[in-house]
């Protein structure tokens, strides 16, 4: 199978019914989407195909006929995507593992919606679990996020 | 991949189109009171299905699907903030739409998402859960309620809509609603012929 | 007394000679209790000044966080502990984990181990400390935990940073034949003002590696350039850019993958198996059967994860039977026949309680069950760890909270010396206690011992990490009070019974090992409150029940705390008194407690009147040295209860980054709200019923409230941080719920009884 990740055309050899994640993880070795729950339950492995944020532990890789983009194809030339930059400005992060999947998301609701209310943010993150409880500065980085684009 | 191509812009004209079929005229000949009883039966095993969770948690009223089976204790409403979508889609709401997890297929991971290609919420006026087999049975009958369907077409829609056809192929862990598409299209149809009574 | 009898007991266990020897804390430059564990692994050209310094020529600064990171922040504010001494920015140093090694035991983790409370300063409860304390060195126990790496750190680390720069500045004294008074210190460079003269640290390092100081002077905090402010986390792009920092993301050449089938009933072995479906599967590699003190089952050995998951499910076996009570209603039984028995340790009993219900009055006494239930910890990252057995050398990749024990385990299981395992400790995706556990690693070890020296990355199912936990105990209370003529209690009587976590502990890490005495994680939050009330006993009973319990974020305080404070709270109500004012007037003896009770009720204007439908509730913990008060505001919604807004008041003694501690704050807060709200493990048939995020929730971003925190600084001790938030959610929702509703919920979780939006 021949998927294009992040930009780069790579061929992975797998069961079309094996996950994305882990054809991602084990195969072409791209490892920010991460494992937590395997049933669509907790968003960390979160990722966009064809710009849909979708969860890749459930995503039959044979099933996977648009571009994929992950957290490591976010930043840019080196620059950090306004989302990565507002997650460091805010200090986000705790532990650290779901953020890759609340980054991608929250990069899917501001590619639709420009300047979300709480309600937006609460609309399109309730899928992504956070056990350290950085809901409040993931709040306050989405709205951060928003500035730093329309300021861009 | 297929799902993702359904964009809100074709599931919007689903729901304005449902506004502009053409209503149908009722019954003209009035049933007997044989019919009627037949009728009735045969409207048990229509609502049967159609009250089933498989069907009616997507049938809801107040924007929220839900979840039931065994290992709840309650039937109760999907987690994560999954709603119909403040745009009336069906499909969710801007960064979680309904195909960020429900693919074109059953996931087959135990508790792993259901799928198919048409996966959404039923429009808001179709409301099944939490009503009563009297009240399911009159909006079935009501284009403006329907989806400006005849009778006929709503039989025709159980037998043939892909989505619908999910509730008797909802994948693994989850019980099916009762008997077939088939099998509920001919019990609509039997239904019709004896009038179309509701209990 | 029978803290002190309990005391010389354990000493004994853990040897007299740790006792003798004492522990000079923060002396380890002078007295080098353990060699330097950098010393074995050093790189061409580096220098280390003790286990905390490395300095490389190219003046690479590279600090030593001997601490699980498990969110908390301790490779920032350890790290700066370090920089603030050595001078040098945060954003320039390198921080590692470094290896397993007894020279970075944690004595406060264990310091407070004792029945003791935090606030007891007499001479049998410091000699406790030390004693403890004392056992951790003996142990070399390397942990994270009890929300103590900062109190362990605070003198250690510091000193390590002040003594390198000494050193470094007595080498460029020599090299730039100046005085050493006459120079400062500023970005890894030493400055000579006067002649413009400066050396970079690497250029003076390997002079002054052998300089020790005669003495050494810490900063005043009065000049404290990093501690004290927040701090850019060192850790944060590598977290907001999705870096392979994690135990899964560890990526190795020639790499194997793989899982665990451990059976569902703890303890039991399998009776029947048949393996031929799932070793015919594709992909499949090897199935090995594993028979470990944390249980049996089967390590599948894969060549990606997705094999090894799915030849995990095709595994045919059959399970013995549970030596456990298997189901809720046994368990329940099990725990109330404990209450019932008399086989406690009053691990509080002031005044004479007996006496004090011998003649009470049927409208003065308030009597009250509560009981809570087996929680799972659900870390996001599920257990894994990566081991390679090659040569007679076991590598170990493992988010884990307890290097050393670790390696001690693991090199038996490998049947290698403990000189030949190297633990290499990741970043770890939650911890929560979870991974203070050596399951997941030793599992590991015993996998690659079947894959030819080839690396195994062994990655759990969550339903595996769900369903193999080490479990926040259940447990269950009977309390009574007599209320005085004022409404106040004057006489309090709470036994607790719940099975030991540190029982339960050593079953699966050191069988032969004994636990003395009473294990006081079972009334943790409960017998330690800093309240002055004349008649006051707090028994615990431990219940004999073989689930296995671990430490869940703050422990025996997560349900001691909604124990005490809904109990608390009932009191007030029975007593027609506002609990904040009646908690002031039982706190008065310690004025830190006072003033967080004080400044949490202005922050939440605590007593205005409230629009109808809405309602407050308060407590108060004490835990881990810090004094915690929590108000959470609630309001009624046709969808449910919504948690609209919670005001936290923490005193920690000194607020070393207050940006971290405001996050640990709401982390422990939303981590007890959700259990609180409606987490719990049940059992039917000997195994757990929940399995993943479908049915063993959080607390989720639509669901969380606002939230307001205020650090204080009044107590004069350094308290813990980590878990701090926790114990006071669960009450503080609970009386809130209370305060809406009038229905009093003595049973978690909450939403067994009201539904929350």
């Amino acid at each position: 199978m021949r998927l294009t990740v992040n930009g780069k055309a790579i061929d992975i050899d797998a069961d079309p019914e094996m996950p994305l994640l882990w054809a991602l993880r084990d195969i072409a070795g791209i490892l920010g989407p991460k494992f937590g729950c395997g049933i669509a339950a907790c968003g960390a492995c979160t990722v966009h195909v064809g710009g849909v944020p979708v969860r890749s532990c459930v995503l039959p890789v044979g099933d996977v006929e648009d571009n994929v983009l992950t957290i490591d194809g976010l930043a840019q030339d080196g620059r950090l995507h306004p989302v990565q930059q507002a997650w460091l400005e805010e200090q986000v992060a705790q532990c650290g593992y779901c953020q890759a999947g609340q980054i991608m998301t929250a990069v899917a609701l501001l590619d639709e919606i420009s300047d979300p209310t709480d309600e937006d943010i609460d609309n399109a993150m309730g899928g992504n679990l956070c056990r350290c409880g950085t809901y409040p500065r993931i709040r306050a980085a989405i709205k951060r996020a928003a500035s730093l684009k329309a300021g861009a | 991949m297929k799902a993702l191509a359904v964009t809100l812009a074709s599931a919007a004209l689903v729901v304005v189109g449902a506004g502009i079929a053409p209503a149908q005229d009722a019954n003209p000949e009035p049933p007997s009171a044989a019919d009627t009883a037949k009728g009735l039966q045969e409207w048990e095993r229509i609502y049967a299905v159609f009250s089933h969770p498989r069907c009616a948690n997507c049938h809801v009223e107040d924007d929220h699907p839900r979840w039931s089976g065994p290992e709840f204790a309650t039937t109760r409403v999907h987690g994560f903030n999954v709603q119909r979508g403040l745009d009336g889609s069906g499909m969710g709401n801007a960064g979680l739409r309904c195909n960020t997890c429900h693919f074109e297929t059953n996931s087959s991971v135990p508790h792993g998402p259901p799928g198919n290609e048409k996966w959404q919420l039923a429009p808001v006026e179709m409301v099944w859960f939490g009503k009563s087999s009297e009240q399911i049975c009159a909006q079935i009958k009501d284009p403006q309620r329907n989806g400006g369907r005849s009778l006929e077409k709503v039989a025709k829609h159980v037998h043939e809509d892909e989505l619908v056809g999910w509730g008797w192929d909802p994948g693994p862990g989850r019980e099916p609603a009762p008997g077939s598409a088939e099998e509920t299209f001919l019990a609509i149809q039997r239904w019709v012929a004896a009038g179309a009574p509701c209990p | 007394m029978g803290a002190i009898a309990t005391i010389t007991r354990r000493s004994l266990l853990i040897g007299a000679a740790a006792i003798a020897g004492g522990v000079a804390v923060g002396y380890f430059y002078y007295r080098k209790p353990f060699p330097n564990p950098l010393d074995d692994d050093l790189a061409e050209g580096n220098v280390t000044f003790n286990p905390y310094v490395k300095i490389a020529a190219d003046n690479t600064v590279t600090v030593i966080v001997p601490r699980a990171e498990m969110g908390q922040g301790v490779t920032t504010t350890l790290a700066a502990l370090v920089a603030e001494e050595l001078d040098v920015a945060l954003d320039a140093i390198k921080v590692e984990h470094g290896p397993a090694s007894y020279a970075y035991y944690n004595r406060e983790m264990l310091a407070e181990g004792g029945p003791f409370a935090f606030f007891d300063d007499g001479l049998i409860a410091e000699s406790g400390r030390a004693a403890f304390g004392a056992a951790s060195k003996f142990l070399g126990l390397q942990g994270t935990g009890g929300s103590a790496s900062v109190r362990d750190a605070f003198d250690n680390m510091r000193q390590a940073g002040a003594a390198a720069r000494q050193m470094l500045i007595a080498a460029a004294a020599t090299r730039l034949d100046v005085p050493a008074g006459e120079l400062r210190t500023t970005d890894a460079t030493i400055v000579h003002q006067p002649s413009g003269k400066s050396v970079t640290y690497g250029e003076v390092a390997v002079d002054a590696q052998t300089l020790a100081p005669e003495t050494l002077q810490l900063k005043e905090k009065a000049h404290w350039r990093l501690l004290g402010k927040p701090q850019m986390r060192t850790d944060m792009l590598a977290k907001v850019t999705g870096a392979p920092i994690f135990g899964v993301d560890v990526n190795l050449p020639d790499m194997l993958y793989g899982t665990v089938k451990m059976s569902p009933r703890f303890g039991a072995k399998p009776t029947k198996i048949d393996l031929s479906a799932a070793e015919k599967m594709p992909g499949v590699v090897k199935i090995v059967q594993m028979d470990t003190t944390y249980g049996h089952g089967f390590g599948i050995i894969a060549q990606n994860t997705w094999a090894a998951f799915k030849a995990a499910e095709a595994i045919a076996v059959e399970w013995g039977e549970p030596d456990y009570p298997a189901d809720n209603a046994a368990i329940s039984k099990a725990l109330q026949d404990a209450l019932a028995s008399a086989d406690g340790s009053a691990l509080r009993d002031d005044g004479n309680v007996d006496t004090a219900f011998a003649d009470v009055a049927r409208e003065k006494l308030v009597e009250a069950d509560y009981e809570v239930p087996y929680l799972a910890h659900a870390c996001m990252e599920p257990m894994n760890a990566t081991a390679r057995l090659k040569d007679g050398v076991l590598d170990l990749w493992s988010p884990n909270q307890v290097p050393t024990i670790t390696r001690q385990l693991c090199a038996g299981l490998a049947g290698v010396g403990q000189d030949n395992v190297n633990v290499h400790t990741t970043y770890m995706g939650g911890g929560f206690g979870r991974r203070g556990e050596v399951d997941f690693s030793m599992f590991a070890t015993l996998i690659a011992k079947e894959a030819d020296g080839r690396p195994v990355k062994v990655t759990w199912t969550r339903e595996e990490d769900v369903r193999h936990d080490v479990y926040r105990p259940a447990a269950a209370g009977k309390f009574r009070a007599r209320l005085g003529d004022d409404g106040m209690p004057v006489a309090v009587d709470m036994a607790i019974a719940s099975p030991s976590v540190m029982a339960s502990i050593l079953r699966r890490t050191f069988p032969w090992l004994w636990l003395p005495g009473p294990d006081k994680t079972i009334v943790e939050g409960s017998f330690d409150q800093p309240y002055t009330i004349p008649d006051y006993r707090v028994t615990a009973i431990p219940a004999a029940i073989s689930i296995p319990v671990g430490f869940w974020r703050s422990v025996g305080n997560s349900y001691n705390g909604f124990f005490h404070e809904c109990f608390m709270d009932e009191l007030a109500a029975a007593g027609k008194l506002d609990p904040v004012e009646m908690r002031r007037k039982l706190l008065a003896a310690q004025p830190a407690a006072v003033k967080v009770v004080e400044k949490v009720a202005e922050m939440a204007k605590w007593g205005e009147a409230l629009p109808a439908g809405k309602a407050k509730g308060f407590a108060f913990t004490l835990s881990f040295g810090s004094w915690v008060g929590e108000i959470v505001q609630i309001a009624d919604t046709p969808a449910g209860i919504r948690l609209e807004k919670m005001w936290i008041a923490a005193d920690v003694g000194t607020a070393l980054d207050p940006g971290i501690i405001e996050a640990q704050l709401v982390s422990g807060a939303v981590y007890g709200l959700s259990a609180a709200m409606g987490q719990e493990v049940t059992f039917a048939d000997g195994m757990v019923e929940q399995s993943n995020f479908h049915d063993y929730d959080a607390m989720r971003i639509f669901q969380c409230p606002e939230f307001e925190v205020a650090i204080l600084e009044n107590y004069h001790k350094l308290g813990g941080v980590g878990e701090i938030g926790t114990p006071p959610a669960a009450p503080a929702l609970a009386n809130a719920v209370f305060a809406l509703t009038g229905k009093r919920i003595r049973k978690l979780p909450l939403n067994k009884e009201v539904s929350f939006a």
